[in-house]
C-alpha cells in the first residue's frame, strides 16, 4: 500500500491503530520528495530533519492516546505564512533570506496539532500570479504534464498534494490562489470566508481579500484542516468572533432539494467549451440527486476582473511600502543616501509582476485617477456583494468553472500579463465579495487535464459547500497523476 | 501610458528602471490599463452606507501594555544592524 496517497482521515486512523507510524508516514513524503521533487518543483524549502523530529514528537503524543485531528499528518505550508525559525521567502529575492520571529497564528494552530511539517511550498512571488512562474526560485511544474503550469500562486501546495509529496497543505487565496491551482493539478481547495481564518503573520498581499486556507485531495480532508486552523485572533483585528462549527457535520447529509445557482456569465464565450461541458454535466448530476438548479445572472462580472485587480493592487502598493532593505529583506549594497538605498534594494529585491502591480495600485490611488478606478472599484465592489446577496435569497450554492481553461504550457501567457489577468474571471468575485469557495476535480479534457468545478457559499456557510463537494467526489472517478 | 507617466509612478512606488524597461513596462501597464478602463463604462457611486455588516473588519482591542519581542527576534532579519536598524547617513 502506498501510505502517501491516502486521505487523512485514514492515516489518522492507521496512527491511532498503531499500523503505522508519523516516523514511517514523514519519511515516505520525505523519500517522494526526494526522487520527485528534483523535476515538479513545488518546495522552497525541504525541513526533512524538523520534520524528523516532529514525526517523534507526535508519535509520543500518540502513544499517549493524545492525538488530535492532524497529529503526526505531514503537511506542506506556502511559502508567505511566517514560520518561526523556517526561512518564509514569498517566492521573492526580496526576502530569500528571511526568518520569520514569529508563526502565523494557522501555523500556531497547526503546531498545537502536532504536525508534521515536511517544508515550504513554492508560490508566484508575492502571491501574485495564476502560474507558479514568477517564483524567484521553483517555477513549479503540473504533475499530469510537467510542460504545463500548477497554476497559481498555490501552485507549489496544490502540485505537492497532487502528486502526494504531502497529505495536504495550506495556500493562500487573494483571487483564486488557492482554488486555481487546486483545478489545475485535480485536488480540492478551499477558500474560507473573509474573517474566518486569522491573516496574522501571512505576508500581506491586499489585506481585505486575502485569506488562509486548505488545499487537499478532498473536501471532507479541507474540513478536517479547516476545523482545526479557523477561529478568532486577537492579532488580527479582521478575524470574526464567532464559534468554529464542525465543518464536516454536514458530509454525508442528501443535497436533495438543494438549491444551486448557475450565473449565466460565467458558462458565455470566453469558458472551454471542455469545462464548460464538464461543469455542466456536474450540475446536471446534482439535479439527478434531487437537487434543483435555477438560472440567473451576475451581469457585473464583466467588470471583475478589473474592480479586482485595482483592489488588490492599491492595497499591494500600499502593503510593499514596508520593504525598504532596512529591518528586513534585501539591502542593495548601493545606495548612499537613505532614498537611493530604499529604491535600489527595492528595484533588486521584487520581480518584474509585483512591480506592475505596484505601478498599478499606485495609478489607480493617484491624484486625479482615484475616483475613475478605486473610486469605481469599490463602487463595484458593492455592486459584485449585492448580486450575489440576490442569488443566495433564493439558491443555497452557486456553482461555476474554477478556471476558463485547464493548465496551459509553461510558456504560454507569461509573456502577456493583461492575459493573465483575463483568466482570473471565475474566482476574483468570490474575494471582493467575502464568500468561501470550495474547487473540486469534475473532469479531465481530452489530454487528460483536471478540470474544476467552484462551489461558492453565503459567508460563514463553508459546511454546505464542503458537503456538496463531497457529495460529488463520493461517485467521481478520480484519476491520480501518474508522476 | 507614457513614459512621464512610468517615471512618476516608478518614483511613488520607489523603483528605478533603466530606460529600456521603461520601454518595455509602459508597454506592459498600457495593456494592463486597457482591462481597467472598463468599468469606465458603467455608471456607478460608492456609498459607504451599504457596505456589507456580515463581514467583520477592523474589530478593536483594549490599549494595553503587553510583552513585546525580544530586540535580536526584530533584528535578525535586518543586513545591517548594531544593536539599532543601520541607515545611510540622514544629516549632514
Amino acid at each position: 500500500m502506498d501510505i502517501t496517497a491516502l486521505k487523512i482521515r485514514d492515516m489518522r486512523n492507521m496512527l491511532d491503530k498503531k499500523e503505522i507510524s508519523a516516523a514511517e508516514l514523514t519519511d515516505a513524503y520525505l523519500k517522494r520528495i526526494t526522487e520527485i521533487d528534483g523535476k515538479l518543483e513545488s518546495f522552497i524549502t525541504v525541513t526533512a530533519d524538523e520534520a524528523k523530529a516532529d514525526a517523534a514528537k507526535a508519535q509520543e503524543i500518540i502513544d499517549r492516546g493524545e492525538a488530535s485531528a492532524l497529529t503526526g499528518i505531514p503537511l506542506a505550508i506556502k511559502d508567505n505564512i511566517c514560520t518561526d525559525g523556517v526561512k518564509t521567502t514569498c517566492a521573492s529575492k526580496m526576502l530569500e533570506d528571511f526568518v520569520p520571529p514569529y508563526n502565523a497564528t494557522a501555523m500556531e494552530k497547526l503546531n498545537s496539532n502536532n504536525i508534521v511539517m515536511l517544508g515550504k511550498a513554492s508560490m508566484d512571488e508575492f502571491a501574485m500570479g495564476g502560474s507558479t512562474q514568477t517564483s524567484a526560485f521553483k517555477k513549479t511544474k503540473n504533475p499530469y504534464d510537467l510542460n504545463r503550469v500548477p497554476g497559481g500562486s498555490s501552485g507549489g501546495s496544490a502540485a505537492a498534494v497532487s502528486a502526494s509529496l504531502c497529505a495536504a497543505a495550506l495556500g493562500s487565496d487573494t483571487g483564486g490562489s488557492i482554488r486555481q491551482p487546486a483545478s489545475f493539478c485535480g485536488v480540492t481547495g478551499l477558500k474560507p470566508t473573509y474573517g474566518r481564518v486569522s491573516r496574522y503573520g501571512l505576508v500581506a498581499f491586499a489585506s481585505s481579500l486575502d485569506q488562509i486556507g486548505p488545499i487537499a485531495k478532498d473536501a471532507h480532508d479541507c474540513a478536517i484542516i479547516l476545523n482545526e486552523i479557523s477561529g478568532y485572533d486577537y492579532h488580527d483585528g479582521t478575524s470574526a468572533k464567532r464559534d468554529v462549527p464542525d465543518f464536516t457535520a454536514k458530509i454525508g447529509q442528501s443535497i436533495a432539494g438543494m438549491k444551486i445557482a448557475l450565473p449565466k456569465e460565467f458558462y458565455a464565450d470566453g469558458i472551454d467549451d471542455e469545462v464548460r461541458n464538464a461543469v455542466t454535466e456536474a450540475a446536471k448530476w446534482y439535479e439527478k440527486q434531487g437537487a434543483v438548479l435555477v438560472d440567473c445572472s451576475m451581469p457585473s462580472l464583466k467588470y471583475a476582473v478589473a474592480a479586482y485587480y485595482l483592489i488588490a493592487s492599491a492595497e499591494a502598493s500600499s502593503n510593499l511600502s514596508r520593504y525598504d532593505g532596512i529591518k528586513y529583506g534585501h539591502r542593495s549594497e548601493f545606495g548612499d543616501s537613505y532614498n537611493d538605498l530604499i529604491c535600489n534594494s527595492r528595484s533588486e529585491g521584487f520581480g518584474d509582476e509585483v512591480k506592475r502591480r505596484i505601478l498599478l495600485g499606485n495609478y489607480a490611488l493617484s491624484s486625479g485617477y482615484y475616483d475613475a478606478y478605486y473610486g469605481k472599484a469599490m463602487a463595484l465592489k458593492q455592486k459584485i456583494r449585492e448580486e450575489y446577496a440576490s442569488i443566495f435569497e433564493n439558491c443555497d450554492i452557486i456553482l461555476t468553472p474554477t478556471a476558463p481553461t485547464v493548465a496551459y504550457g509553461v510558456n504560454e501567457n507569461i509573456s502577456d500579463p493583461a492575459k493573465m489577468y483575463q483568466a482570473d474571471i471565475c474566482t476574483v468575485t468570490v474575494n471582493i465579495a467575502s464568500l468561501p469557495g470550495i474547487s473540486t476535480p469534475c473532469g479531465y479534457d481530452k489530454n487528460g487535464m483536471p478540470i474544476g468545478m467552484s462551489i461558492i457559499g453565503k459567508h460563514w456557510d463553508e459546511a454546505t459547500i464542503i458537503q456538496a463537494a463531497d457529495a460529488y467526489e463520493k461517485q467521481f472517478e478520480y484519476v491520480p497523476a501518474k508522476i | 501610458m507614457d513614459l512621464e507617466m512610468v517615471k512618476y509612478l516608478s518614483k511613488l512606488g520607489k523603483l528605478n528602471f533603466t530606460d529600456e524597461e521603461l520601454e518595455k513596462v509602459a508597454g506592459d501597464m498600457t495593456s494592463i490599463i486597457e482591462i481597467m478602463d472598463t468599468i469606465k463604462e458603467i455608471d456607478i457611486t460608492y456609498d459607504p452606507l451599504k457596505d456589507n455588516h456580515n463581514v467583520y473588519l477592523n474589530g478593536l482591542r483594549e490599549d494595553k501594555a503587553m510583552e513585546s519581542f525580544p530586540t535580536e527576534k526584530i533584528l535578525q532579519n535586518a543586513v545591517k544592524s548594531e544593536n539599532c536598524f543601520v541607515v545611510p547617513k540622514v544629516v549632514e
